[in-house]
């Protein structure tokens, strides 16, 4: 229920109460009631018709970056990074 | 999707693994690092991207109370359902409350025998509908957090504001702090840290938490829910855990902040104010609810109609309040996957979108 997905800001109504954002290729109007200070553009989570956060684009670079650092000083073979991140599951063996 | 795919990179993921497993070599593994995801959206994330089993055998995982369906009172659950029975009325809610099993029956059970039930996406298709249908009463039942609240808050403003009044709430909103507090107080589980809830924690602000390593000495970090945010988080659970360190961090800065939402958290506390809360699995917790303040009465529907009182038991057998204070994980309920499975569910916690149940049967290899 605290699901929230980003979307893009792609135009905002007259009265600045609304907007219509795109999520990958669904567009839908959302409430901006409760994140009033958007711009076109943005990326913003939207979470029940609303608009609950704007995602910072610099902040997300900054902890990419940071990620990318992490593990420097020991190398993982270059087939280990690639596996899928998934592991296999067994089937059955309820309880 | 732009800020989903760049949270996925598995090269990343195996890196972040071998640092959390590098930190934690010298750790027994008897005792190992125990953190509680809260939040219900960050279990099912873990569950589908196969995180459990991934982490070293020196950390473990237990999913939390965070699943605002999941913590609803069988008895709130079965007074929403008898709301279906007022004259004209129009039940509305989100897709997670129509399937949950009430003492006689669900909403869903309800529908089939000509009730009117209707799944909205947002609250705010709730009012559109009441201003179609003046004739008829629009209740919605309202659960969640405080991710979820000030929407619902703003649903009851948008009522007023175009002079509705065959709009009503039904409020079973419960704020997040004190859950985590009553699990710490219980002392039922050894918590070594806690994974923050993402899109709770973006409306309420990081500061928030500060209590829990203050009182309790519980490091918290926020998460967002992609794969790469949970496994920061985790490192950064675990760096704080083994140098015996306890604060609040943020690894989903890109959208919360120390001071969250303002906007959100005022319309909020318009239209809400505190209230005692009855939670499935933790008893009743004071001040842990939101009731629809006087100002709002006419919008409140346990002030505005009559609920008869129906004697509540919670679904025989289901362990589904041991699993939202993470006494037991789901698989250890007798009943899970044997007679209790997303298509016959007999406890919330297998019903809902984010109950812990449903997300070990999805992706722990029972599904068919
Ligand atoms: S598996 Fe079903 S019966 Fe058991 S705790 Fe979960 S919801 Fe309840």
């Amino acid at each position: 229920m605290c699901l929230a997905v980003p979307a893009k800001v792609l135009a905002i109504s007259e009265d600045g109460l609304s907007a219509e954002v795109e999520f990958g290729t669904v567009r839908r109007t959302i409430s901006l009631q409760l994140l009033p200070d958007v711009t076109l553009g943005d990326y913003v989570l939207v979470h029940t018709g609303f608009a609950i956060a704007t995602v910072d684009p610099e902040e997300a670079r900054l902890t990419l970056e940071l990620l990318a650092q992490m593990g420097d000083l020991d190398p993982i073979p270059e087939e280990e990074l690639q596996r899928p991140l998934r592991p296999q599951q067994e089937k059955g063996g309820a309880g | 999707m732009r800020f989903i795919d760049e949270f996925r990179d598995p090269a990343l993921a195996r890196r972040l693994l071998g640092e959390i497993e590098a930190m934690t070599a010298d750790w027994p593994a008897e005792r190992p690092i125990t953190l509680m995801e809260f939040c219900g959206g960050h279990t099912h994330a873990i569950m589908q991207h196969g995180i459990r089993q991934l982490l070293p055998p020196t950390v473990r995982l237990l999913s939390g109370p965070g699943c605002p369906v999941c913590v609803t009172s069988q008895a709130d659950i079965d007074r929403a359902i008898a709301l279906v029975h007022v004259p004209k009325a129009i039940l509305t809610t989100f897709g997670d409350m129509v399937r949950v099993p009430g003492t006689t029956h669900s909403l869903q059970e309800a529908a089939a025998e000509g009730l009117d039930v209707r799944i909205v996406y947002s609250p705010l298709d709730a009012v559109q509908l009441a201003a179609e249908q003046p004739e008829r009463e629009v209740v919605f039942l309202g659960v969640g957090f405080e991710t979820t609240a000030p929407g619902i808050a703003a649903s009851i403003q948008a009522a007023m504001a175009r002079g509705l009044r065959n709009y009503s709430v039904f409020s079973m909103h419960k704020y997040t702090p004190p859950a985590m507090r009553a699990i710490l107080d219980a002392g039922e589980v050894r918590l070594d840290g806690i994974i923050g809830p993402g899109h709770v924690t973006a409306i309420i602000g990081y500061e928030a938490w500060s209590f829990l390593p203050k009182e309790y000495g519980v490091p918290v970090v926020v998460a967002g829910f992609e794969p790469l945010d949970i496994l920061l988080t985790i490192h950064h659970l675990v760096a704080q855990v083994v140098k015996g360190e306890a604060r609040v961090e943020n690894t989903y800065r890109r959208a919360v902040s120390a001071e969250g939402n303002r906007a959100a958290l005022a319309v909020m506390d318009a239209v809400f104010e505190v209230a005692d809360a009855d939670w499935r699995g933790l008893g009743i917790l004071p001040r842990s609810g939101m009731a629809i303040r006087a100002d709002y009465a006419d919008y409140d529907a346990a002030r505005r109609f009559r609920i008869p009182d129906v004697p509540s038991r919670e679904p025989p057998g289901c362990r589904c309040g041991d699993v939202l204070r993470g006494v037991i994980e789901p698989p250890q309920c007798p009943l899970f996957a044997r007679v209790c499975t997303p298509d016959h569910p007999r406890g919330p916690c297998m019903v809902s979108d984010e109950g812990a149940c449903s997300a070990y049967y999805l992706y722990g290899g029972f599904a068919a």
